[in-house]
């Protein structure tokens, strides 16, 4: 064993890259013969595994970094591992890169990973998936893959490969979850599949399946449909509309450490990152494309956000909230600027951070008090503190309300919208609309997390809830740091992140108007403090508690009290909107129901011809012949 | 090159088929080690066969009798890429049948004559897979077909039988459109042999009985590959026949008499023209679309299972079909190439999972008494070892990676965008997400779908030798993916996909000219 470690002291990039794919999976390979009563030695085994990765993908960010100032790609065969026999020729499919993008999202699905796993070594067993470190470290390899590969063959097959792990990661015990994980696969291997047409496409349009090697304008039929083809994977993938329909689904479902892995973290990051692909190196986009993408990034950021309004389980909320914001992604990408690409991936980072806290937050709710729906909570600030703040603090980056970092990538994105007015075209000239919607957005974001945080942790606490304590620390310290991030990525937007991060990535650029984050932290600082002055000032004990009563009558306790959601029956109640929630609840805009009622309509009309009388069959068989005959003779 | 293990292909078997029913009588634990033997020893020389004579053809002439004036007068047994592949087929999966056989069939009575039959139908498909000469083929397709008709009616309950008469009448009708076929060959050729047939009609022949020949074996082997419309005998025998038989139906049978002679006749007997080319793909884009719309809706594991083997051979026919068109047009011949790899590939394939599906249906017939999808429920718990193999196979089957019928979908579908047909690529593509939709219900139904606490628990795993099958099997469905590697692919499917495109070379190699 001294070979590698002699490697080790002089690492290369090309070494790293293997290592990155090969170590985790090697090892999650290797977990399926420990025995599942090993549960923490398997844990800590995955740590070590995830760490070392974390390590290398470090590496590997800083080390390859001066060969992008370069202005140059490095790819390399890396097949020094590979050189047996078995591979030959094989090597113009194993083709891997490094670049900016990749290297970020690299980068941070290790820290995300790391502190994920962290949370999961200590949570609630049993609502985690048997075999969950298996599948995590294959997960993680393959997520390395994907982004790594540069041959779209490559890439489909590592993609494909996290759609199964997606499915193991859920439970799938009683008839919801089933369910759930059955939706999920259908509709992440249908998207797979389509990729498969696109890749098929794009193969037969260039000769080559090299992602860098290929930069197609879509102005016929074909690149179209390559084009909508790759979209529909990284769509189904990110979750946005139409395909979103299995993330609220699957997040219901799932535990904590299975859907803050996949689907706010990971899977977004992948998504993005394929969308990011597809937008800028595979294609280069026209008017059309960019309307079109403008259109279903404000249709998902509008109509999930609606119905996370509606919903009274905490988790099944953050699903929606999970499609809502790659809406904003979506529309950063369809502008097609460089403020716009930077906006998106921005955002994409910033939504993985509190996206994922998001889910772990919830998990430890859940996992203290066994309630998945807000009504039967509320008042654990006091009892779960770290928790409380933490999620606040997701809350509010979600909600983009600065100086979080949620309200950095948003207002960025807004900037790109603004810059986009100017251009011709008729999705330029419809910038407002996508503005306008952008916002309203955000603003209805801010409305369901005040359910969330209000119902949760404000309000009046039930007396069952009062032995409530905070989770250990070692769920508590990763929402902890995914809290610091979500500050530091904030108040840094403009001097340190965006810089640092995102300029190397997609070049230099410009903002329109004068922005400076730091500035801005700084005076809401101020104005909080100011704020607070005048509320010791004002001095705070001058209000009185007195027993609620009507008409004379003393109420009970426990009846005075008003769950969250109720506040929001009004939207449901509203006109127009409470029979489109209605057809909504009842899933007749899912896309997976649709196509599943004509497919069995089919199925049905075809079946009924299947009458088992032995006459007709032969009469089939007759049939078929003379049609055949008479067709060629 | 002769290889003198050729006609041991044929003889082993057959000879294994009336020991065992002889001594079966008076030992009754010998039928079951005895095609044991048999199948293991066919496993042997086939793999052996494809290993060494892996790129050259090797005929064998029985009784030495050599061509006269290049007419081939004698019967001969050709071993090719093609055959090859098709013969670690047969044997692979008989031997993991026979295998999961012997626990599986302990419940039943008569085990001799099961082991028996079995023995005679693999010499059925090894003797059609070799024979050289149509006839041969004919008198070989039903030794396998009237095993099988017996093997379908094992159980002799209400079901089984009402299945088997359909799959003999149906039968019946295909076997005779085949005879009368091969009137009309030896009539207007007067010639049976496959090579001289071939040389004979090239140098000049009446178009009309040339088609007519060519339809009505068409349709005559097309039913025993269960194509639609010729369909309607397969969900009903497939699905009554004992598990391990159902797998080797399902998994080689249909294969061996359908898909094997069809390829081998329209490729190597007659010529490629265009037009059988389009009927061809019809046909195999027809059953690929409709019988993953009849496998969907079905509640009976089995039934669900049998409809999509005609799905699955679709895509084979429609795959070699769209290879067919693009040589009949002499454009694209690398593309051409592709698409009948790919074809042949998902074959393999198919054999690999479905074969897996049909043990793991049986699987759960022994442990829980039901085929009814509604019926069951919770079985991950219970048969841990049944429900990972059969996600293995289920994944395999919907085309999911890194399991093996990914690389062949992905060929066939992109040699369907290369030779420009799209909407067949598309096609593929919507069938594949059916036929993911529809094993997602299987996973679902049987092994998941209640509560933990109402997991019936008197649920035990089946004994050691199906489990060993089983996992055999989905063992075999990963490595059948290292195929798709360039090397490995031009090692063990190219010489079957240059014997199909070298049209003349079939010919020369026996007439010897």
């Amino acid at each position: 064993m001294n070979e590698p470690l002699a490697i080790l002291a002089e690492p290369s990039a090309c070494w790293m890259l293997q290592m990155l794919i090969m170590i985790p999976l090697a090892a999650g390979l290797l977990l399926f013969l420990v025995p599942e009563r090993f549960r923490m030695a398997k844990g800590i085994l995955a740590m070590a595994v995830t760490l070392y990765a974390g390590y290398l993908s470090l590496g590997l960010y800083t080390s390859a970094k001066q060969m992008i100032m370069q202005g140059e790609t490095v790819r390399q065969g890396c097949l020094t591992l590979f050189d047996f026999d078995l591979l030959q020729k094989a090597g113009e499919y194993l083709t891997f890169t490094v670049d900016g993008l990749s290297k970020l999202i690299v980068l941070f699905v290790s820290i995300l990973a790391i502190l994920i796993l962290l949370y999961t070594i200590v949570y609630n067993r049993t609502a985690k998936v048997p075999g969950y470190y298996q599948w995590f470290l294959i997960t993680l390899g393959c997520t390395y893959g994907a982004v790594l590969s540069d041959n779209l063959i490559l890439f489909i097959m590592f993609w494909g490969i996290l759609g199964i792990t997606l499915y193991k990661l859920i439970p799938g015990r009683d008839e919801e979850s089933s369910a759930a994980a059955k939706k999920t696969m259908i509709l992440i291997g249908a998207s797979d599949t389509i990729m498969l047409l696109g890749i098929a496409l794009l193969w037969r349009l260039t000769d080559t399946l090299s992602i860098n090697g290929i930069s197609l304008e879509t102005n016929n039929i074909l690149t179209v449909t390559a084009f909508l083809a790759l979209l529909v994977g990284s769509f189904t993938k990110a979750g946005a509309f139409p395909f979103h329909s299995w993330v609220p689904d699957y997040a219901t479902n799932a535990p904590a450490s299975s859907s803050a892995l996949l689907p706010a973290s990971l899977d977004k990051l992948l998504g993005i990152y394929f969308l990011a692909r597809i937008t800028n190196d595979l294609f280069i986009m026209t008017q059309g494309i960019k309307l079109t993408m403008l259109i279903i990034g404000v249709i998902t950021i509008i109509t999930a956000v609606l119905m996370a309004l509606m919903q009274h389980d905490y988790k099944r909320l953050l699903g929606y909230h999970a499609v809502s914001q790659v809406g904003y992604m979506i529309v950063g990408f369809g502008l097609g600027s460089l403020v716009g690409i930077a906006a998106g991936l921005f955002h994409m980072i910033n939504n993985a951070l509190y996206k994922s806290g998001l889910f772990l937050a919830a998990g430890a709710v859940e996992q203290r008090t066994g309630k998945s729906d807000i009504s039967d909570l509320g008042g654990l600030s006091g009892a779960m503190p770290v928790t409380f703040v933490a999620s606040l603090i997701f809350a509010m980056s979600i909600s983009g309300v600065p100086p979080f970092n949620g309200f950095a990538s948003k207002w960025m994105i807004y900037q790109g919208i603004i810059d986009f007015g100017a251009g011709d075209g008729i999705a330029s000239s419809l910038w407002i609309v996508w503005l306008g919607l952008a916002v309203l957005g955000s603003a209805l974001t801010l409305a369901s997390f005040i359910k969330f945080i209000g119902g949760i942790f404000l309000g009046r606490r039930e007396p069952w809830l009062d032995k409530i304590r905070e989770v250990p620390f070692l769920m508590w310290a990763p929402m902890a740091i995914l809290a610091l991030f979500c500050v530091l990525f904030g108040v840094f937007a403009t001097e340190v992140v965006i810089p640092r991060l995102f300029t190397p990535v997609v070049g230099a650029f410009t903002f329109n108007g004068l922005w400076s984050s730091s500035f801005v932290s700084l005076l809401v600082l101020i104005s909080i403090i100011l704020g607070l002055l005048i509320y010791l000032a004002a001095g705070k004990k001058k209000f009185r508690t007195e027993e609620s009563f009507i008409g004379g009558e003393t109420v009970e306790k426990l009846g005075a009290s008003y769950p969250a959601p109720e506040f929001y029956k009004t939207f449901t109640e509203f006109g127009l909107f409470s029979k489109i929630y209605k057809r909504a609840e009842a899933k007749a805009f899912d896309i997976y129901d649709l196509s599943k009622g004509a497919v069995l309509w089919l199925s049905e009309r075809l079946s009924s011809a299947h009458t088992g009388v032995l006459p007709g069959y032969v009469i089939w068989v007759c049939a078929g012949l003379i049609i055949m005959l008479l067709i060629m003779i | 090159m002769m290889n003198p293990l050729i006609p041991l292909f044929v003889a082993v078997p057959l000879a294994g088929a009336f020991l065992t029913m002889i001594l079966g009588r008076f030992i009754t634990a010998i039928p079951r080690y005895m095609a044991l033997a048999v199948l293991l020893f066919l496993a042997f020389i086939s793999f052996w066969s494809l290993v060494v004579g892996g790129d050259g053809s090797s005929v064998y002439t029985l009784g030495g009798w050599e061509p006269v004036d290049g007419v081939p007068i004698g019967l001969y047994l050709v071993h090719d890429g093609f055959s090859a592949l098709l013969l670690c087929l047969i044997s692979l999966v008989g031997l993991l049948s026979v295998t999961y056989s012997v626990s599986y069939m302990a419940r039943y009575t008569s085990e001799n004559y099961f082991y028996s039959l079995f023995c005679l139908m693999i010499a059925g498909m090894n003797g059609v897979v070799l024979s050289g000469d149509i006839f041969n083929i004919y008198v070989f397709l039903e030794i396998s077909a009237i095993s099988s008709y017996a093997l379908v009616a094992f159980g002799v309950e209400k079901n089984e039988l009402e299945a088997t008469l359909k799959y003999q009448i149906l039968g019946v009708v295909a076997s005779f459109m085949i005879l009368f076929a091969i009137g009309f060959i030896y009539w207007s050729a007067k010639t049976l042999n496959i090579a001289d047939i071939r040389t004979v009609f090239s140098a000049g022949h009446d178009n009309r009985y040339y088609l007519l020949i060519q339809l009505l074996l068409l349709t005559g082997f097309g039913l025993k590959a269960a194509m639609i419309p010729f369909h309607a005998w397969l969900p009903d025998a497939h699905s009554s026949a004992p598990s391990p038989i159902s797998a080797m139906l399902s998994g080689v049978l249909i294969k061996a008499v359908g898909i094997y002679v069809i390829i081998r006749l329209f490729f190597n007997m007659f010529e490629v023209t265009e037009g059988m080319s389009i009927v061809i793909t019809t046909l195999g884009a027809l059953s690929m679309a409709v019988g993953v719309f009849l496998a969907i809706g079905q509640w009976d594991i089995k039934r669900l299972l049998a409809y999509h083997s005609i799905s699955q051979m679709g895509y084979v026919v429609m795959s070699v079909g769209i290879g067919m068109i693009l040589m009949a047009r002499g454009i694209r011949s690398e593309v051409a190439a592709l698409a009948i790899t790919g074809g042949i590939f998902h074959m393999l394939n198919h054999a690999a999972f479905k074969g897996l599906l049909f043990l793991n249906a049986g699987a759960i017939e022994y442990s829980v008494g039901t085929r009814d999808l509604r019926e069951m429920g919770g079985l991950a718990k219970g048969m841990p070892v049944t429900s990972a193999t059969s996600l293995v196979a289920s994944l395999s089957i919907s085309g999911i990676p890194p399991f093996n019928g990914f690389f062949s979908k992905l060929i066939i579908i992109v040699a369907a965008v290369m030779g420009r047909f799209y909407f067949l690529a598309l096609l593929a593509v919507i069938v594949s997400i059916i036929t993911l939709a529809s094993f997602m219900k299987f996973q679902r139904y049987a092994f998941y779908n209640i509560d933990p606490g109402k997991i019936r628990n008197d649920i035990k795993e089946v004994p050691a030798p199906m489990l060993l099958s089983m996992i055999t099997l989905a063992v075999v469905c990963l490595l059948l993916s290292l195929l798709a590697l360039p090397g490995l692919r031009e090692t063990v499917l190219s010489p079957a996909t240059d014997i199909l495109m070298d049209q003349l070379k079939y010919s020369s190699q026996i007439t010897g000219m």
